[in-house]
């Protein structure tokens, strides 16, 4: 037994080295690389000035703002979802998910294109755009863990007399706590780095500590400034990641899906009337954004047109930046899944390594994308390695940016399997790559494929690293939309907005194609298997 | 046995992984990997054509053809590279300066020339087309550090039917915006953020000086002018005067805003619809360089000699709204007619914004953004 042990922990440190060695290559190395070029120029004199405390206090405050309000948004639907059976209940799932996968760009000018005038350039409009983003990942998850609380638990503490706040506070939050924890989590770190939206919503006024790395870098020239931004931005995140693991102890409960339902049918007109109320705002906030979009790939000020569809559907431009984002996402997919896929054994196969894997995964979202680009701009510059304006660093880049996503979708059903198993295969000889191709596979199989379109999705919206690496003859989609933007004539502007809608339209897609697997729960299969 | 499995499929994955990198990396390089060559290993083949890289920001749009003579001629190739806007390039060429992502450079205007110049960025080199070059854009380049190719205003653009309409006569000067007569009519593209906002601050600082202007943008904030995140949006989102439509008749964009407006309209308006206040503007020069590091050397020389001459320099007024540097060059018709050239305009010491304008960005955000 203690030889299976150490032959695993052996292997499992072997398969680390790949997505140890990835990130290192493309996120560590670059950035350490930028820092030691500009190390002897940074003044940390650039901390005391005011405009800076000004612009780390907005990047926080908006950020913490922006995880509330897609919380308050996202807990009736985890609520509904967790506690009832209704009709339309996957459409509301899946149609809420949509907005998370998609590319930000396209957020941006769906709340520009709803928005009155007056609130365009507002903290406002970009902390609703946050939500936006945000608020159905979080009703999933929070909703997910919801479903597994076990009804007979509920049971024994209505039987004990409690009240239904009593049993909400006593029962259902504490073991929702991690979760909520987790959700926020992710939720703030996006919201504290994001970029797109800022520099489209938030207006001149307003910049957050990513825009500043940008504008510092590339409009002053001042790239030790930057650098210097992005280790504050790590410091606080990883400070912010350090605080939420001591809320609450870890969630150490092997969960599975209860094999008694706590969804109810409706009982009551009351009840009928808060589902119906939640389930229609919630899609009516979903999607009024995105018919915003669509109205206006119809319109010029000259009235409805079909003018810009036209063009799109007929230009070169479209087919040529579609193959070229595709063929990036599907090269992204496979890197991200492969990479993510043996992180997530290796962190649930050796708990030792969970540490390791955890900030390695973190690192693409945390660390400023600006300084992760420069940096590359200067690593890989010299033959055989000058990498610089090649087509392989754009798929490089999104998977890079995909990875910690994926990780997190694959991690926790491979913690769902039941350690037992893998033993039982251990004792009966069966080696470790035996043990996983037999057991753990054959689960996460289907998780594969949802990480895989998730990949997928975020680098067809991807924007940022793309605008910076690619050049006029690879365009992807989000960078053409972009260009087609800046450019006068409201012509121009529809077949923007057309191709945004197409855009949206993947995303929709991918989101049902996730759904459309998910009747495989993690159990049965496990029930299959055994 | 299972081992070499494991190691053989990681092996397999990197090995695949590398294989596509170095074979796209190899594809790049045949471009630019001729008469040096003794480096890359690779017999010199004089038959096959060099490609150039020419680096430029990504509103560099001459005509598609423009390049065809030069190829002819030299048997040249030219490749455009689209890299962002003119900061982003500058910081690019620095952080690569001595081993160039490209051959050429064009697109450094006089807000950036210091910042390049000091990272030297660039091989001096002076072009045969020298003696025709604009002579104020000569003086910033004093040893042909670079090459001036165009020059253009940055003005205050108004909408004339609005200012007509009301019978209210437009903002002449700098100063009149603050007048309460255009209280809440002006938008500005933010200069933290957008080239011609930067160049309307430094055209304030010209005018009221080192010491007036923060002064002057506290009236201007208090008189109701919107600052909005880039040109774009400004001009074609705020400002009345454009096909946006929006609420403000007074905009800070270039002097050759209104023959652009005249000459994409269609059909074309009986008189200009927007016109450019002289007093208000503030000159831009911008520059081409030979990138340091390149292989080419010669042959970029040679394309910067095309890039300064009559056809190349004909072919910019019309495609980048630009003014040609090369005085031989003819301007089109429609352009002079439209068009206003100031004949002084406000100007500042390429020196002095690179010393000081971190500090007048810092200070302009914390007046007018905050």
């Amino acid at each position: 037994m203690r030889q299976t042990r150490t032959r695993r922990s052996k292997f499992v440190k072997s398969l680390l080295a790949l997505p140890t060695l990835f990130v290192l290559a493309f996120v560590v190395v670059p950035v350490a690389n930028i820092l030691g070029r500009t190390f002897e120029d940074i003044s940390l004199s650039l901390l005391r000035s005011s405009a800076i405390h000004q612009v780390i206090w907005f990047t926080t405050w908006q950020a913490v703002a922006s995880t509330m309000v897609a919380l308050a948004l996202a807990a009736p639907i985890a609520f509904c979802v967790a506690n009832f059976k209704f009709k339309g209940q996957r459409l509301l799932t899946s149609l809420t998910s949509i907005p998370f996968i998609l590319p930000s760009i396209v957020v941006g000018i769906a709340f520009l294109g709803i928005l009155p005038g007056s609130m365009h350039r507002t903290a406002f409009a970009l902390i609703i755009a946050h939500a936006y983003f945000n608020f159905g990942f979080a009703a999933r998850t929070i909703g997910n863990r919801w479903l597994q609380i076990h009804p007979h638990l509920d049971d024994a503490a209505r039987i004990l007399g409690a009240s239904p706040a009593k049993l909400f506070s006593t029962v259902t939050l504490p073991i929702l706590r991690r979760s909520i924890v987790n959700t926020s989590l992710i939720v703030f770190t996006l919201s504290f780095t994001s970029y797109g939206v800022v520099r489209m919503l938030g207006g001149p006024a307003r910049s957050t500590i990513e825009t500043e790395i940008y504008f510092r870098a590339m409009q002053l020239g001042d790239v030790s400034g930057a650098v210097l931004l992005s280790i504050v931005q790590i410091l606080l995140v990883g400070l912010l990641f350090l605080i939420s693991t001591r809320f609450g102890s870890r969630d150490s409960r092997r969960v599975s899906t209860p094999t008694v339902s706590r969804q109810k049918r409706i009982d009551s007109t009351k009840n009928r009337t808060v589902i119906a109320l939640v389930g229609l705002g919630a899609i009516g906030f979903t999607v009024l954004p995105l018919l915003a979009i669509l109205n206006k790939s119809l319109r010029t000020s000259k009235g409805f047109t079909l003018e810009g569809w036209r063009l799109v559907v007929s230009s070169n431009e479209l087919w040529r930046g579609l193959s070229t984002s595709f063929i990036y996402a599907f090269g992204a997919l496979i890197i991200a899944v492969l990479l993510a896929t043996i992180a997530a054994t290796a962190a649930v196969y050796d708990e030792n390594t969970a540490g390791l894997v955890g900030v390695l995964t973190s690192l693409p979202i945390v660390v400023s994308s600006v300084s992760i680009g420069l940096g590359v701009l200067i690593t890989f510059d010299t033959p055989p390695f000058d990498w610089r304006g090649s087509q392989l660093m754009l798929p490089l880049a999104h998977a890079m940016i995909a990875l910690p996503l994926a990780v997190r979708m694959i991690t926790p059903v491979l913690q769902g399997i039941p350690a037992s198993l893998r033993q039982a295969s251990s004792v009966l000889g069966a080696t470790t790559w035996q043990t996983w191709r037999t057991i753990d596979l054959p689960i996460i199989r289907r998780t594969i494929v949802s990480a895989a379109a998730i990949c997928a999705a975020v680098s067809l919206g991807e924007f940022g690293a793309s605008s910076f690496l690619v050049r006029q003859s690879n365009e992807t989609l989000p960078v053409l939309i972009s260009r087609l933007l800046s450019r006068p004539g409201d012509i121009l502007q529809t077949q923007a907005f057309a191709l945004s809608v197409i855009l949206v339209l993947f995303s929709a897609g991918i989101i049902f194609v996730i759904d459309s697997s998910e009747d495989f729960s993690p159990a049965k299969r496990t029930a299959n298997n055994a | 046995m299972k081992k070499t499995r494991q190691q053989f499929f990681l092996l397999l994955v990197a090995g695949a992984l590398l294989a596509g990198a170095c074979t796209s990396n190899q594809t790049t390089k045949t471009d630019g990997a001729t008469d040096d060559s003794a480096d890359q290993g690779q017999p010199a083949n004089p038959n096959e054509p060099i490609t150039l890289k020419l680096l430029a920001y990504d509103s560099f749009t001459p005509s598609p053809e423009i390049f065809d003579d030069f190829t002819a001629e030299t048997k040249i190739k030219v490749e455009i590279v689209l890299g962002g806007d003119a900061g982003e390039l500058v910081t690019k060429a620095t952080l690569t300066a001595g081993n160039p992502e490209a051959d050429i450079l064009w697109g450094v205007d006089n807000t950036l020339l210091s910042r390049a110049l000091s990272a030297e960025i660039f091989l001096p080199y002076a072009t045969r087309n020298i003696a025709n070059l604009d002579e104020y854009a000569r003086t910033l380049v004093p040893n042909n550090e670079a090459t001036p190719v165009d020059t253009g205003d940055v003005c205050i653009n108004y909408d004339v039917n609005w200012f007509k309409s009301r019978n209210i006569a437009p903002p002449l000067t700098l100063r009149a915006l603050t007048s309460s007569n255009y209280a809440n009519l002006l938008v500005v593209p933010s200069p933290v953020a957008s080239s011609p906002g930067l160049a309307f601050l430094l055209a304030t600082i010209a005018e009221f000086g080192e010491d007036g202007w923060d002064e002057y943008w506290k009236s201007l904030k208090q008189n109701g002018a919107l600052i909005v995140g880039d040109w774009t949006t400004a001009y074609y989102t705020e400002f009345s005067g454009s096909s946006g439509k929006g609420d403000r008749p007074i905009v800070v964009s270039y002097g050759s805003s209104p023959p652009a407006e005249m000459i994409f309209a269609n059909p074309r308006p009986a008189t200009a619809p927007t016109a450019v206040a002289a007093l208000t503007c503030f000159r831009q020069v911008e520059f081409a360089g030979i990138l340091r590091g390149t292989k080419h050397e010669s042959e970029a020389r040679q394309l910067i000699d095309y890039l300064s001459d009559v056809k190349f320099q004909e072919d910019l007024p019309l495609t980048l709204f630009v003014y040609p540097a090369n005085k031989l060059a003819k301007l089109p018709d429609d352009f002079v007619k439209y068009s206003l050239r100031p004949e002084s305009p406000l100007r500042l010491d390429p020196d002095l914004i690179a010393r000081s304008l971190l500090i007048w960005l810092d200070q302009f955000t914390n007046i007018v953004l905050r």
